[in-house]
């Protein structure tokens, strides 16, 4: 780059003084050069101004000898018709140098000239010059330029102005001679550019939009229509307009102005601290909270459990923990509607009797639950077994005629507890109606709704028990004592039940539901009278219509918590060992009289035995 | 609704149209019927002249795109074409000469002139046409010019015999009706080129022009002179 730079400063520096010293050379030697070079005479111009005289003009030229007065010579020819040859300039202008006029006579229009220069006394013609003399018309300038002001713009900015002018006196317009072509030029002062306004005839000319507060300068020229000689100008008018003082309506816009200004921005803080909450919240929003699509978030705060509990459940996001802890509810199905719907027993049996987990050792009941788990709060030690069960209960099944089989719920069922009444019947569900009390002061609680009917109260316990394989662990009570959650599709172990149907046969053929409560505070008592008095002779009929008084105090004696299983009958349902009655047996439901067996204690049953139970 | 909006309109158009046609450009009625409207003779004179400018104002035009093509010399239009075939129709070369001549004989003058011009400018159309240095442009103007000649021809006839009519010039104006055809020829019997046409109509263009005006003033001299 640095290279480059210099080689062309180089070369400049070359080329400027090869040009200085060439011109200073050819300078310096004025002998080899010629000094200038010579010029001849010859015709400056030649001019008519009116289309009926014309001029012309010569330059002698530099030759030192012909500048005299005298030694050039005018000749000119005109073609016309009569050929006269070479005639001399008529009239050399006496007051004018180098000047040959031709007046009238010896102009004419529509005929070519030549005029020659020659010298007087050598046979030279320096110069030639042919023309017609329309062609050299210039005219002379327009007279009696002047303006008059048409109108000022309402601003007072701008103005129009008319311009007047006279032709030429020189040019015959008159008869029609000669018909001018008008040129307005107009500027602003002192100003390098002229605009040009040309007119076609007429005498005036308007000038429109010139400022106020500038001078301008108007000339105007004219030239023949249809020929392309313009004259010389005409003297230049100066046109300038004071301006209206229009400061006044000027002023108090400005200040009307400034003054709007002033007030609009002091509205506009007055706005802003006035508002200044709200413009914060406009411009800068708070970022919202988190929110849970549907809660309200006060009513996280506020509210109560069961309606979060319903709100949240039905976002499907929040499972309760009955469902955690009974996943086997999921697998409930619900064998019959109806079964449902009319065992308003089966809610507080449901309720009362909680069932152990494991003890039917099959968590896939197949039926599902009529109630929600969540009606049972104390979900410890309480299991639907029932709900494992998939089979009714024989007895309940083969007593189809009393029906109310399809109507047995399934309701968990209170499994038979080793534990003290106080605490099974603690552990008792919500409640249960109090339906008698016996004289022992055992009260009897009904399973179900005021408006059950009776027939529906008894027998819940007929109902089939659980599957054998379950039912090991059941403890079943002697007497029945605590809850009474029978339900015959799930089966239950229930030694009242067992009794029942041990003693009875098949006292259970109907299958109402009976959530029975005693509470027996004896322990121990002798079970059968309870069960003679459950187990109606007539089994049946006795059946279903056992009702609260059916358990006499004596029909109430405590349940123990544990019996032994004799036998398995063949609908699988449990014989437990019990007293030696028989109840009356259900047709359908022969019952295998139990061998009597050996005293057993009281509470387990074991697996020895229940093989020996099975048949 | 619009329909008859529409009709009156129209109505109302037609209605100004027929005014201003009453008033500005009614029909030359050549013996005086009643009903048509007269023009002046100013008006005509008027008319005329605009022909005549315009007429002029073409042949520059076509002669200066002329010099043009061809650049002759400064002293070229004066030596080569010296004659052009009008040359032999005497005009006066001057205004006092125009105007020492009879309103007749400048009449005449005139149509004799534009009478000469009639058939060379058709023949120089064709053949500006024909030739291929010259744009549609240069050809246009030339049959606009030949068709003009022959309108200002026309109107010439026409303000000739109003004027007879009005008793301003006599009856004795000759040369209108039988029209001797001039043959564009120099002296030398060659047909001129058309650059010497145009140099040549260019002239006798200016001198229509100026007699035209000259008469005018003479006659009517209240408008414009």
């Amino acid at each position: 780059m640095e290279r480059k730079e210099t080689l062309s400063l180089l070369c400049v520096l070359v080329c400027v003084w090869t040009q200085a010293t060439y011109t200073q050379g050819s300078t310096k030697v004025p002998e080899d050069f010629t000094p200038e070079p010579i010029v001849l005479p010859h015709f400056t111009s030649c001019r008519s101004r009116e289309q009926e005289t014309f001029r012309c003009w010569w330059s002698t030229g530099s030759l030192a000898n012909l500048s005299e007065p005298g030694a050039l010579a005018v000749f000119f020819h005109q073609n016309n018709l009569m050929p006269i040859g070479w005639q001399e300039c008529p009239d050399y202008t006496a007051t004018v140098e180098n000047e040959c006029y031709f007046n009238k006579s010896f102009t004419h229009i529509w005929t070519s000239y030549c005029v020659q220069l020659r010298a007087t006394s050598q046979n030279i013609t320096y110069d030639e010059y042919c023309f017609t003399v329309e062609n050299i018309v210039h005219p002379d300038p327009p007279v009696g330029l002047n303006w008059t002001l048409l109108n000022v713009s309402r601003s007072g900015i701008n103005f129009d102005i008319l311009v007047r002018w006279a032709p030429p006196p020189s040019a015959d317009v008159q008869t029609g001679w000669m018909s001018l072509k008008y040129e307005v030029h107009y500027r602003v002062r002192n100003a390098s550019h002229w605009d040009k306004l040309e007119q076609e005839s007429g005498s005036q000319q308007s000038i429109y939009g010139l400022q106020t507060d500038k001078e301008y300068e108007v000339r105007i020229r004219c030239k023949m229509s249809a020929f392309d000689n313009f004259g010389d100008f005409s003297e230049s008018v100066f046109v300038q307009v004071a301006p209206i003082p229009t400061k006044v309506s000027v002023f108090p816009m400005a200040l009307l102005l400034v003054f709007g200004v002033v007030g609009m921005l002091f509205l506009l803080v007055l706005i802003i601290f006035s508002q200044q909450q709200r413009l914060m919240v406009i411009l800068l929003p708070p970022v919202p909270a988190p929110k849970i699509k549907g809660i309200d978030p006060e009513l996280l705060k506020k509210g109560k459990m069961d309606q979060l509990n319903s709100l949240l459940s039905s976002q499907h996001m929040y499972n309760h923990d009955t469902y955690r802890e009974d996943p086997w509810v999921e697998f409930i199905q619900l064998d019959l509607d109806d079964a449902c719907e009319k065992n308003e027993n089966s809610d507080t049996q449901r309720l009362l009797g909680l069932t152990r987990p494991g003890l039917k050792g099959d968590d896939d009941s197949g039926r599902a639950s009529c109630y929600d788990p969540d009606f049972l709060p104390d979900t410890e030690g309480l299991l639907a077994a029932h709900s494992e069960m998939e089979e009714r209960h024989p007895l309940v099944s083969e007593s189809s005629p009393s029906t109310p089989s399809p109507e047995l719920a399934e309701t968990p069922f209170f499994p038979v507890q080793s534990q003290p009444v106080s605490q099974s019947w603690i552990n008792m569900d919500f409640y249960a109606q109090v339906s008698d009390v016996t004289p022992a002061g055992a009260v009897v609680l009904s399973p179900g709704q005021q408006n059950d009917t009776p027939s529906k109260n008894p027998v819940d316990k007929t109902k089939k028990e659980e599957e054998e394989a379950g039912k090991e662990e059941e403890h079943e009570k002697k007497m029945k004592l605590q809850l009474l959650v029978v339900d015959p599709d799930r089966g239950y172990s229930h030694e009242v039940i067992a009794r029942q149907v041990e003693s009875s046969g098949a006292p259970f053929c109907s299958a109402p539901e009976i959530a029975y409560h005693t509470l027996p505070p004896e322990p121990a008592e002798e079970p059968h009278g309870w069960h003679g008095e459950y187990l109606a002779p007539d089994g049946e009929a006795q059946m279903a219509y056992f009702l609260p008084e059916a358990p006499p105090a004596s029909m109430l004696p405590p349940v123990s918590d544990y019996t032994v299983v004799q036998e398995v009958d063949d609908q699988r349902s449990l014989l437990l060992n019990p007293s030696a009655r028989q109840s009356p047996a259900c047709p359908p439901n022969p019952i295998k009289h139990l061998p009597s067996m050996p005293a057993v204690p009281v509470g387990y049953l074991t697996p020895e035995l229940l093989e020996n139970l099975s048949p | 609704m619009s329909r008859n909006r529409t009709q009156a309109m129209l109505f109302v158009a037609l209605l100004c149209l027929d005014l201003h046609a009453r008033v500005g450009s009614a029909p030359i009625c050549p013996h005086g019927h009643t009903g048509c409207h007269i023009l002046s003779l100013a008006d005509l004179f008027d008319r005329v002249i605009q022909h005549s400018a315009r007429m002029h104002g073409l042949s520059s035009d076509l002669h200066s795109e002329f010099e043009q093509y061809f650049l002759p010399s400064k002293n070229h239009i004066s030596r080569v074409y010296r004659k052009c075939h009008t040359s032999n129709i005497l005009t006066p070369n001057g205004k006092e000469n125009a105007q020492k001549l009879a309103r007749e004989e400048l009449t005449e003058v005139i149509m004799k002139l534009l009478m000469a011009w009639r058939d060379p400018l058709s023949q120089l159309h064709q053949s500006m046409a024909h030739q291929q240095d010259f744009n549609s442009f240069s050809s246009n103007k030339a049959l606009e010019m030949s068709d003009m000649v022959h309108e200002l021809r026309k109107g010439v006839e026409k303000v000739t015999e109003k004027m007879q009519l009005l008793g301003m010039i006599s009856n004795s104006v000759s040369g209108l009706s039988s029209p001797e055809a001039l043959l564009p020829a120099s002296e030398s019997g060659e047909a001129l080129s058309d650059y010497e046409l145009l140099y040549c109509f260019r002239r006798d263009s200016d001198k229509v022009q100026n007699y035209l005006k000259i008469l005018k003033c003479r006659i009517v001299p209240e408008h414009g002179c």
